[in-house]
């Protein structure tokens, strides 16, 4: 019986799972500077730019 | 003051676990990935084929690290959640639910291959061996912390209710062991399912051993990832996160 | 001298209190054994109505079924409470909060899991279940849905605050429940081939005893981190 598709197979889940488990935390981290960045370029916009309570 | 109980107190401060986290993350990795290397290459082609199952038991190699991480993840996650819960110290708050996702996914490869591997020994792909069962239900309740980790808005809380969760769940993963296990029993009539591991040559050991290293690895460098995601987003309008940002810091 | 009031008197206020709310309601106290029911007719539906296909399977049928409506009715078990502000005084009060959570899954236990165990032997008939597996059902199910209530209140307790939190309790809650089920509608299966069940009655048993001891102090820190 050949056991050659099912070999592959496994270590295929296995580097799958771990491919995502390397990937989405890396993802996160990506994410939140991407926030905070926008949000220093909207608190320096709001702090250039006053509004019509501070003219 | 004693330098390490003094760096335990720093790692305490977001800033300074952040950088620690982003320095040592890669090379958490890329131990893992040289012992993964290795110890793949030894069980696929080194090792020679079992007597009796021939080359599918190289799925072993796999398997059981997976299995044993699953286990140990779970632990080291109701460790920290107690720490958390007694000392409220927040770090190690983010330490237990990063473990969650990384112990989960161990777990779906250590169903996914057991499943692989019954196919040809016991000719289905699901079985209610015992083993199984205990980590599917172990996977339930990885998947509970983590849902319920995301159901509640303020994170300190959220942190502490799903630790919690994962203190009862330790607590009594060992009942439903036992209980599947004598549940199990009560069905006889099939003939016992071994995996094969009973008695290993020593020549089998080392991709063993290697492979059992390099998941460890590879799990510090996804917790360290994980926590640092989850530092950044607990600390979203602090300064040293903007400064972070702007400052073009690799991910 | 303490003017807190003694662990009895509270125990006593706060039954009364609850007895007095669902006498109020008392129609609802039905509706844990008409769901209970209404399982055991979906199965019997699912699995064609021959006698033995529906005896095989009754204790286990029986067992999940009571199960299922235990975890509904959890939802009753603190919400009015949470949404009155009722929970934050129990935080505040001069009792252990252990105290008032033990007793208040007491009350719900014997208004919603007791009569479902009382209304067991009618399902049973609808299963056919053989009148010798009887009595040890009812064993399992005396010892078994107490404990399922205490490990419920520690997954309510730990949802308390959540408005939409129906599906989630149960999923959080399965795998807890997953060895009394196996325990409880493993003893009858024993029991029923002739094999020593005992056992695993000693293991609900036990389990019972830890569970009145760790469940409420579990439930009550729960309650904490919710509401804090």
């Amino acid at each position: 019986m050949s056991y050659l598709e099912y070999v592959i197979g496994a270590y295929a889940v296995f580097a799958a799972v771990l491919a995502w488990d390397f990937i989405a935390p890396r993802l996160q981290v990506r994410r939140e500077l991407r926030a905070a960045r926008l949000r220093v370029a909207r608190d320096s916009r709001r702090n250039a730019a006053p509004t019509d309570l501070e003219r | 003051m004693n330098p390490l109980v003094r760096w335990f107190h720093q790692l305490g401060s977001p800033p300074y676990f952040d950088r620690f986290a982003a320095r040592w993350t890669p090379w958490c990795y890329l131990a893992a990935l040289v012992l993964f290397g290795v110890g793949l290459w030894q069980a696929l082609f080194v090792v020679p084929a079992d007597y009796q199952q021939g080359d599918s038991f190289r799925i072993l190699y796999i398997h059981v690290p997976s299995a044993w991480m699953s286990m140990f993840v779970f632990g080291l996650m109701a460790f920290y959640a107690a720490i958390a819960l007694v000392w409220r110290i927040k770090l190690c708050e983010i330490l237990a639910m990063a473990c969650a996702p990384t112990g989960a996914a161990f777990t779906v490869i250590t169903l996914a291959t057991g499943s692989i591997w019954g196919k040809p020994m016991w000719g289905t792909w699901w079985d209610w061996d015992p083993r199984l069962t205990t980590e599917l239900i172990l996977l339930f309740l990885y998947l509970g912390v983590m849902g319920l980790y995301g159901a509640i808005d303020d994170r300190r809380s959220a942190a502490r209710a799903a630790g919690l969760l994962a203190i009862v769940g330790v607590a009594l993963l060992p009942v439903i062991r036992y209980s599947v296990v004598w549940w199990n029993s009560l069905h006889q009539g099939q003939t016992i399912r071994v995996f094969g591991e009973s008695s290993m040559d020593d020549s089998m050991l080392l991709p063993l051993v290697l492979m059992v290293i390099a998941t460890k690895f590879w799990f510090a460098g996804s917790l360290l990832a994980r926590a640092r995601a989850d530092n950044l987003h607990r600390e979203a309008g602090k300064a040293w996160v903007a400064k972070l940002a702007s400052d073009g810091a690799a991910p | 001298m303490s003017t807190a009031p003694s662990l009895l008197q509270t125990a006593r206020a706060l039954i009364t209190r609850d007895v007095q709310l669902l006498w109020r309601r008392r129609g609802d106290a039905l509706q844990p054994a008409l769901f209970a029911m209404l399982v055991v007719v979906l199965f019997a539906l699912g699995l064609g109505t021959a006698p033995q296909a529906l005896s095989k399977v009754a204790p286990a049928v029986l067992w999940v079924a009571v199960l299922l409506a235990g975890l509904l009715s959890l939802d009753t078990l603190f919400r009015g409470d949470a949404e009155d502000g009722s929970l934050e005084q129990w935080i505040l009060a001069p009792v252990p909060l252990a105290w008032l959570v033990l007793v208040r899954v007491l009350t719900h236990w014997a208004t919603t899991a007791l009569p479902l165990v009382l209304v067991t032997p009618l399902l049973g008939e609808m299963l056919h279940l053989p009148r010798s597996d009887l009595p040890m059902l009812l064993a399992t199910l005396a010892l078994g849905t107490p404990l399922l209530s205490l490990l419920g209140a520690v997954v309510a307790a730990l949802t308390v605050g959540m408005r939409r939190s129906g599906i989630l309790v149960a999923l959080l809650a399965l795998p807890l429940y997953v060895p009394v089920l196996v325990f409880g509608a493993g003893a009858v299966t024993a029991s029923a081939q002739g094999l020593d069940a005992s056992g695993a009655l000693l293991w609900l048993a036990a389990g019972l005893l830890l569970s009145l001891l760790l469940a409420p102090l579990a439930a009550a820190a729960a309650i904490r981190i919710a509401l804090t």
